[in-house]
Protein backbone atom coordinates (compact mmCIF):
# COMPACT_ATOMS: atom_id res chain seq x y z
CA UNK A 1 0.00 0.00 0.00
CA UNK A 2 1.47 3.36 -0.98
CA UNK A 3 1.84 6.17 1.52
CA UNK A 4 -0.45 8.30 -0.65
CA UNK A 5 -3.47 5.96 -0.43
CA UNK A 6 -2.80 5.50 3.30
CA UNK A 7 -3.00 9.25 3.75
CA UNK A 8 -6.14 9.59 1.61
CA UNK A 9 -7.97 6.80 3.47
CA UNK A 10 -6.83 8.20 6.82
CA UNK A 11 -8.07 11.70 6.05
CA UNK A 12 -11.42 10.50 4.69
CA UNK A 13 -11.95 8.30 7.76
CA UNK A 14 -11.08 11.10 10.19
CA UNK A 15 -13.54 13.40 8.39
CA UNK A 16 -16.22 10.69 8.62
CA UNK A 17 -15.64 10.16 12.34
CA UNK A 18 -15.80 13.91 12.95
CA UNK A 19 -19.03 14.09 10.94
CA UNK A 20 -20.52 11.26 13.02
CA UNK A 21 -19.44 12.96 16.26
CA UNK A 22 -20.99 16.19 15.04
CA UNK A 23 -24.30 14.41 14.30
CA UNK A 24 -24.26 13.01 17.82
CA UNK A 25 -23.39 16.46 19.19
CA UNK A 26 -26.42 17.96 17.40
CA UNK A 27 -28.50 15.14 18.92
CA UNK A 28 -29.58 13.90 15.50
CA UNK A 29 -28.07 10.52 16.31
CA UNK A 30 -28.09 8.74 19.67
CA UNK A 31 -24.60 7.96 20.90
CA UNK A 32 -25.93 4.43 21.47
CA UNK A 33 -26.28 3.98 17.70
CA UNK A 34 -23.41 6.26 16.72
CA UNK A 35 -20.97 4.26 18.80
CA UNK A 36 -20.76 1.31 16.43
CA UNK A 37 -19.95 3.64 13.52
CA UNK A 38 -17.24 5.39 15.51
CA UNK A 39 -15.76 2.00 16.42
CA UNK A 40 -15.76 0.98 12.75
CA UNK A 41 -14.00 4.26 11.92
CA UNK A 42 -11.32 3.70 14.55
CA UNK A 43 -10.75 0.17 13.26
CA UNK A 44 -10.27 1.51 9.71
CA UNK A 45 -7.75 4.06 10.96
CA UNK A 46 -5.82 1.39 12.86
CA UNK A 47 -5.72 -0.91 9.82
CA UNK A 48 -4.71 2.06 7.67
CA UNK A 49 -1.90 3.08 10.02
CA UNK A 50 -0.60 -0.47 10.48
CA UNK A 51 -1.16 -2.31 7.18
CA UNK A 52 0.92 -5.18 8.55
CA UNK A 53 -1.97 -6.16 10.82
CA UNK A 54 -4.22 -6.71 7.80
CA UNK A 55 -1.55 -8.78 6.10
CA UNK A 56 -1.12 -10.87 9.23
CA UNK A 57 -4.89 -11.43 9.57
CA UNK A 58 -5.10 -12.35 5.87
CA UNK A 59 -2.45 -14.99 6.30
CA UNK A 60 -4.06 -16.23 9.50
CA UNK A 61 -7.41 -16.91 7.79
CA UNK A 62 -5.77 -18.33 4.68
CA UNK A 63 -7.07 -15.61 2.38
CA UNK A 64 -4.89 -14.84 -0.63
CA UNK A 65 -5.12 -11.07 -1.00
CA UNK A 66 -5.32 -8.51 1.81
CA UNK A 67 -7.95 -6.62 -0.20
CA UNK A 68 -10.27 -9.65 0.03
CA UNK A 69 -9.75 -9.70 3.77
CA UNK A 70 -10.81 -6.07 3.81
CA UNK A 71 -13.98 -6.81 1.79
CA UNK A 72 -14.76 -9.74 4.06
CA UNK A 73 -14.41 -7.59 7.19
CA UNK A 74 -16.55 -4.84 5.70
CA UNK A 75 -19.23 -7.39 4.84
CA UNK A 76 -19.21 -8.78 8.39
CA UNK A 77 -19.40 -5.30 9.91
CA UNK A 78 -22.37 -4.45 7.67
CA UNK A 79 -24.20 -7.63 8.66
CA UNK A 80 -23.72 -6.91 12.35
CA UNK A 81 -25.02 -3.38 11.94
CA UNK A 82 -28.03 -4.49 9.86
CA UNK A 83 -28.88 -7.18 12.37
CA UNK A 84 -28.73 -4.76 15.28
CA UNK A 85 -31.00 -2.45 13.27
CA UNK A 86 -33.62 -5.14 12.67
CA UNK A 87 -33.50 -5.89 16.39
CA UNK A 88 -34.05 -2.21 17.13
CA UNK A 89 -36.96 -2.06 14.67
CA UNK A 90 -38.61 -5.09 16.34
CA UNK A 91 -38.21 -3.47 19.71
CA UNK A 92 -39.69 -0.20 18.44
CA UNK A 93 -42.59 -1.99 16.73
CA UNK A 94 -43.37 -3.73 20.00
CA UNK A 95 -43.37 -0.45 21.89
CA UNK A 96 -45.49 1.31 19.26
CA UNK A 97 -48.01 -1.55 19.43
CA UNK A 98 -48.32 -1.26 23.20
CA UNK A 99 -48.61 2.54 23.02
CA UNK A 100 -51.31 2.33 20.34
CA UNK A 101 -53.29 -0.16 22.42
CA UNK A 102 -52.98 1.95 25.56
CA UNK A 103 -54.06 5.04 23.63
CA UNK A 104 -57.11 3.27 22.20
CA UNK A 105 -58.16 1.99 25.63
CA UNK A 106 -57.61 5.42 27.15
CA UNK A 107 -59.83 6.99 24.46
CA UNK A 108 -62.45 4.39 25.27
CA UNK A 109 -62.28 5.20 29.01
CA UNK A 110 -62.67 8.90 28.26
CA UNK A 111 -65.74 8.25 26.09
CA UNK A 112 -67.11 6.16 28.93
CA UNK A 113 -66.69 9.12 31.28
CA UNK A 114 -68.64 11.38 28.92
CA UNK A 115 -71.56 9.00 28.51
CA UNK B 1 -68.99 -14.34 35.98
CA UNK B 2 -68.14 -11.45 33.68
CA UNK B 3 -67.95 -12.53 30.07
CA UNK B 4 -66.67 -10.53 27.13
CA UNK B 5 -66.96 -10.97 23.38
CA UNK B 6 -64.00 -9.43 21.55
CA UNK B 7 -64.98 -8.46 18.01
CA UNK B 8 -61.98 -7.44 15.90
CA UNK B 9 -63.15 -5.38 12.92
CA UNK B 10 -61.20 -4.14 9.93
CA UNK B 11 -63.29 -2.70 7.10
CA UNK B 12 -66.42 -4.51 8.23
CA UNK B 13 -68.97 -1.76 7.57
CA UNK B 14 -71.19 -4.27 5.77
CA UNK B 15 -71.16 -6.88 8.53
CA UNK B 16 -70.66 -5.17 11.87
CA UNK B 17 -74.29 -4.32 12.67
CA UNK B 18 -75.39 -7.88 11.94
CA UNK B 19 -72.55 -9.31 14.01
CA UNK B 20 -73.26 -7.15 17.04
CA UNK B 21 -77.02 -7.78 16.81
CA UNK B 22 -76.28 -11.50 16.69
CA UNK B 23 -74.14 -11.27 19.84
CA UNK B 24 -76.60 -9.09 21.76
CA UNK B 25 -79.57 -11.28 20.89
CA UNK B 26 -78.05 -14.74 21.09
CA UNK B 27 -75.48 -14.30 23.85
CA UNK B 28 -77.25 -12.04 26.35
CA UNK B 29 -74.99 -12.89 29.31
CA UNK B 30 -71.96 -11.53 27.43
CA UNK B 31 -70.67 -7.99 27.15
CA UNK B 32 -69.00 -7.16 23.87
CA UNK B 33 -66.33 -4.79 22.66
CA UNK B 34 -65.50 -3.99 19.04
CA UNK B 35 -61.85 -3.39 18.26
CA UNK B 36 -61.82 -1.13 15.22
CA UNK B 37 -58.38 -1.70 13.71
CA UNK B 38 -58.21 1.65 11.96
CA UNK B 39 -60.72 0.66 9.27
CA UNK B 40 -60.54 2.64 6.03
CA UNK B 41 -64.30 2.40 5.48
CA UNK B 42 -66.93 3.83 7.79
CA UNK B 43 -66.99 0.94 10.30
CA UNK B 44 -66.26 3.37 13.12
CA UNK B 45 -69.02 5.80 12.13
CA UNK B 46 -71.55 2.96 11.93
CA UNK B 47 -70.52 1.75 15.40
CA UNK B 48 -70.84 5.26 16.85
CA UNK B 49 -74.22 5.80 15.18
CA UNK B 50 -75.59 2.63 16.73
CA UNK B 51 -73.97 3.39 20.08
CA UNK B 52 -71.86 0.21 20.00
CA UNK B 53 -69.03 -0.11 22.50
CA UNK B 54 -65.94 0.33 20.37
CA UNK B 55 -62.23 0.66 21.04
CA UNK B 56 -60.75 2.63 18.17
CA UNK B 57 -57.09 1.91 17.38
CA UNK B 58 -55.35 5.00 15.97
CA UNK B 59 -53.02 2.90 13.78
CA UNK B 60 -53.61 -0.38 11.99
CA UNK B 61 -52.20 -3.15 14.21
CA UNK B 62 -53.17 -6.25 12.26
CA UNK B 63 -55.32 -9.02 13.70
CA UNK B 64 -52.87 -9.98 16.46
CA UNK B 65 -52.42 -6.50 17.88
CA UNK B 66 -56.14 -5.81 17.53
CA UNK B 67 -57.29 -8.91 19.36
CA UNK B 68 -54.64 -8.35 22.01
CA UNK B 69 -56.19 -4.92 22.65
CA UNK B 70 -59.40 -6.82 23.40
CA UNK B 71 -57.61 -9.08 25.88
CA UNK B 72 -56.02 -6.03 27.49
CA UNK B 73 -59.49 -4.52 27.80
CA UNK B 74 -60.80 -7.77 29.33
CA UNK B 75 -57.91 -7.85 31.79
CA UNK B 76 -58.36 -4.23 32.87
CA UNK B 77 -62.10 -4.57 33.31
CA UNK B 78 -61.90 -7.78 35.30
CA UNK B 79 -63.52 -10.21 32.89
CA UNK B 80 -63.39 -13.92 33.80
CA UNK B 81 -64.02 -15.21 30.30
CA UNK B 82 -63.22 -13.68 26.92
CA UNK B 83 -64.05 -15.00 23.48
CA UNK B 84 -62.86 -13.87 20.08
CA UNK B 85 -65.61 -13.45 17.58
CA UNK B 86 -64.97 -12.36 14.00
CA UNK B 87 -66.61 -9.13 12.90
CA UNK B 88 -67.29 -10.46 9.41
CA UNK B 89 -70.38 -12.56 10.15
CA UNK B 90 -68.60 -15.92 9.88
CA UNK B 91 -69.30 -16.91 13.47
CA UNK B 92 -72.64 -17.67 15.10
CA UNK B 93 -73.24 -16.15 18.52
CA UNK B 94 -75.74 -18.87 19.40
CA UNK B 95 -72.80 -21.11 20.37
CA UNK B 96 -71.32 -18.69 22.87
CA UNK B 97 -73.51 -19.59 25.86
CA UNK B 98 -72.88 -23.31 25.53
CA UNK B 99 -69.17 -22.66 25.01
CA UNK B 100 -69.00 -20.65 28.25
CA UNK B 101 -70.88 -23.38 30.07
CA UNK B 102 -68.49 -26.07 28.81
CA UNK B 103 -65.45 -23.92 29.64
CA UNK B 104 -66.66 -23.49 33.22
CA UNK B 105 -67.93 -27.01 33.75
CA UNK B 106 -64.77 -28.68 32.51
CA UNK B 107 -62.41 -26.05 33.94
CA UNK B 108 -60.80 -25.49 30.55
CA UNK B 109 -58.21 -22.85 29.82
CA UNK B 110 -59.16 -22.53 26.17
CA UNK B 111 -62.10 -23.73 24.12
CA UNK B 112 -61.91 -23.55 20.33
CA UNK B 113 -64.96 -23.52 18.09
CA UNK B 114 -64.16 -26.06 15.38
CA UNK B 115 -65.75 -26.42 11.95
CA UNK B 116 -64.27 -29.86 11.46
CA UNK B 117 -65.83 -31.93 14.22
CA UNK B 118 -69.34 -32.18 12.81
CA UNK B 119 -68.18 -31.00 9.38
CA UNK B 120 -71.28 -28.87 8.96
CA UNK B 121 -71.68 -25.36 7.59
CA UNK B 122 -68.96 -23.46 5.75
CA UNK B 123 -65.90 -25.68 5.37
CA UNK B 124 -63.54 -23.31 3.52
CA UNK B 125 -61.90 -24.07 0.18
CA UNK B 126 -59.96 -27.24 -0.53
CA UNK B 127 -56.56 -25.56 -0.48
CA UNK B 128 -57.24 -23.95 2.87
CA UNK B 129 -58.57 -27.17 4.32
CA UNK B 130 -55.35 -28.87 3.25
CA UNK B 131 -53.36 -26.10 4.95
CA UNK B 132 -55.39 -26.48 8.13
CA UNK B 133 -54.91 -30.26 8.08
CA UNK B 134 -51.19 -29.69 7.81
CA UNK B 135 -51.22 -27.42 10.87
CA UNK B 136 -53.32 -29.95 12.77
CA UNK B 137 -50.61 -32.52 12.01
CA UNK B 138 -47.76 -30.20 12.94
CA UNK B 139 -49.39 -29.24 16.25
CA UNK B 140 -50.07 -32.90 17.01
CA UNK B 141 -46.41 -33.58 16.33
CA UNK B 142 -45.04 -30.93 18.69
CA UNK B 143 -47.66 -31.07 21.45
CA UNK B 144 -49.31 -34.47 21.11
CA UNK B 145 -52.75 -32.85 21.07
CA UNK B 146 -55.11 -33.01 18.10
CA UNK B 147 -56.64 -29.63 17.31
CA UNK B 148 -58.95 -30.09 14.34
CA UNK B 149 -59.36 -26.37 13.62
CA UNK B 150 -56.19 -24.57 14.76
CA UNK B 151 -56.88 -21.50 12.61
CA UNK B 152 -60.36 -20.95 14.04
CA UNK B 153 -60.87 -17.37 15.16
CA UNK B 154 -63.59 -18.42 17.56
CA UNK B 155 -61.78 -19.13 20.80
CA UNK B 156 -62.84 -18.72 24.38
CA UNK B 157 -60.33 -18.41 27.21
CA UNK B 158 -60.38 -18.08 30.98
CA UNK B 159 -58.97 -15.26 33.14
CA UNK B 160 -55.56 -16.87 33.35
CA UNK B 161 -55.11 -16.90 29.57
CA UNK B 162 -56.68 -13.44 29.20
CA UNK B 163 -53.88 -12.02 31.35
CA UNK B 164 -51.27 -13.99 29.44
CA UNK B 165 -52.55 -12.91 26.01
CA UNK B 166 -52.77 -9.29 27.19
CA UNK B 167 -49.01 -9.37 27.77
CA UNK B 168 -47.91 -11.55 24.90
CA UNK B 169 -49.76 -12.36 21.71
CA UNK B 170 -48.36 -13.02 18.22
CA UNK B 171 -48.57 -10.13 15.80
CA UNK B 172 -49.93 -11.71 12.65
CA UNK B 173 -51.69 -15.02 12.02
CA UNK B 174 -51.73 -15.61 15.76
CA UNK B 175 -54.16 -18.51 16.14
CA UNK B 176 -52.11 -21.70 15.61
CA UNK B 177 -49.02 -20.27 17.30
CA UNK B 178 -50.86 -19.17 20.44
CA UNK B 179 -52.58 -22.56 20.75
CA UNK B 180 -49.16 -24.23 20.76
CA UNK B 181 -47.86 -21.75 23.35
CA UNK B 182 -50.82 -22.57 25.60
CA UNK B 183 -50.56 -26.33 25.06
CA UNK B 184 -46.85 -26.27 25.86
CA UNK B 185 -47.70 -24.89 29.29
CA UNK B 186 -49.79 -27.99 29.90
CA UNK B 187 -52.97 -25.93 29.82
CA UNK B 188 -56.26 -27.59 29.12
CA UNK B 189 -57.45 -26.91 25.56
CA UNK B 190 -60.55 -28.48 24.07
CA UNK B 191 -62.68 -28.02 20.95
CA UNK B 192 -66.39 -27.79 20.45
CA UNK B 193 -68.31 -28.36 17.23
CA UNK B 194 -69.64 -25.17 15.65
CA UNK B 195 -71.03 -24.18 12.30
CA UNK B 196 -69.56 -21.19 10.53
CA UNK B 197 -70.88 -19.15 7.62
CA UNK B 198 -69.12 -18.15 4.44
CA UNK B 199 -68.18 -14.48 4.67
CA UNK B 200 -70.72 -12.31 2.92
CA UNK B 201 -68.82 -9.06 2.55
CA UNK B 202 -65.23 -7.97 2.86
CA UNK B 203 -62.22 -10.16 2.17
CA UNK B 204 -60.41 -12.73 4.27
CA UNK B 205 -57.17 -11.63 5.91
CA UNK B 206 -55.39 -14.42 4.02
CA UNK B 207 -55.14 -13.89 0.27
CA UNK B 208 -53.42 -16.24 -2.16
CA UNK B 209 -50.54 -13.78 -2.33
CA UNK B 210 -49.96 -14.21 1.39
CA UNK B 211 -50.49 -17.96 1.48
CA UNK B 212 -46.82 -18.88 1.08
CA UNK B 213 -45.72 -16.41 3.73
CA UNK B 214 -48.51 -17.66 5.95
CA UNK B 215 -47.47 -21.31 5.70
CA UNK B 216 -43.79 -20.60 6.31
CA UNK B 217 -44.31 -18.07 9.06
CA UNK B 218 -46.84 -20.07 11.02
CA UNK B 219 -44.85 -23.31 10.67
CA UNK B 220 -41.75 -21.59 12.02
CA UNK B 221 -43.75 -19.88 14.75
CA UNK B 222 -45.18 -23.22 15.86
CA UNK B 223 -41.75 -24.82 15.98
CA UNK B 224 -40.28 -21.88 17.89
CA UNK B 225 -43.23 -21.83 20.29
CA UNK B 226 -42.67 -25.55 20.82
CA UNK B 227 -39.05 -25.11 21.95
CA UNK B 228 -39.66 -21.89 23.89
CA UNK B 229 -39.55 -22.20 27.64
Amino acid sequence: MSLRIQLVIGIITVICILAICNTVRKKKLDLRYGLIWIIVGVCVILLDAFPGVLGWLTGLLGIELPINMLFFMGFCFSLIIIFSLTKTVSDLAHKVKRLTQELALLKRDMENGEE
Amino acid sequence: MKKLVIIPAYNEAGNIVKTVTDVVENAPSFDYVIINDCSKDNTLEICREHGFRVVDLPCNMGIGGGVQTGYLYAKRHGYDIAVQFDGDGQHNASYLEQMAEKLEREHLDMLIGSRYIDKKGFQSSGARRAGIKYFTGLIKLVTGKKITDPTSGMRMVNRDIICQFAEDYPKDYPEPESVVTILKQKKHVEEIAVEMNAREEGTSSISMYNAVYYMIKVSLAILIAAIRK
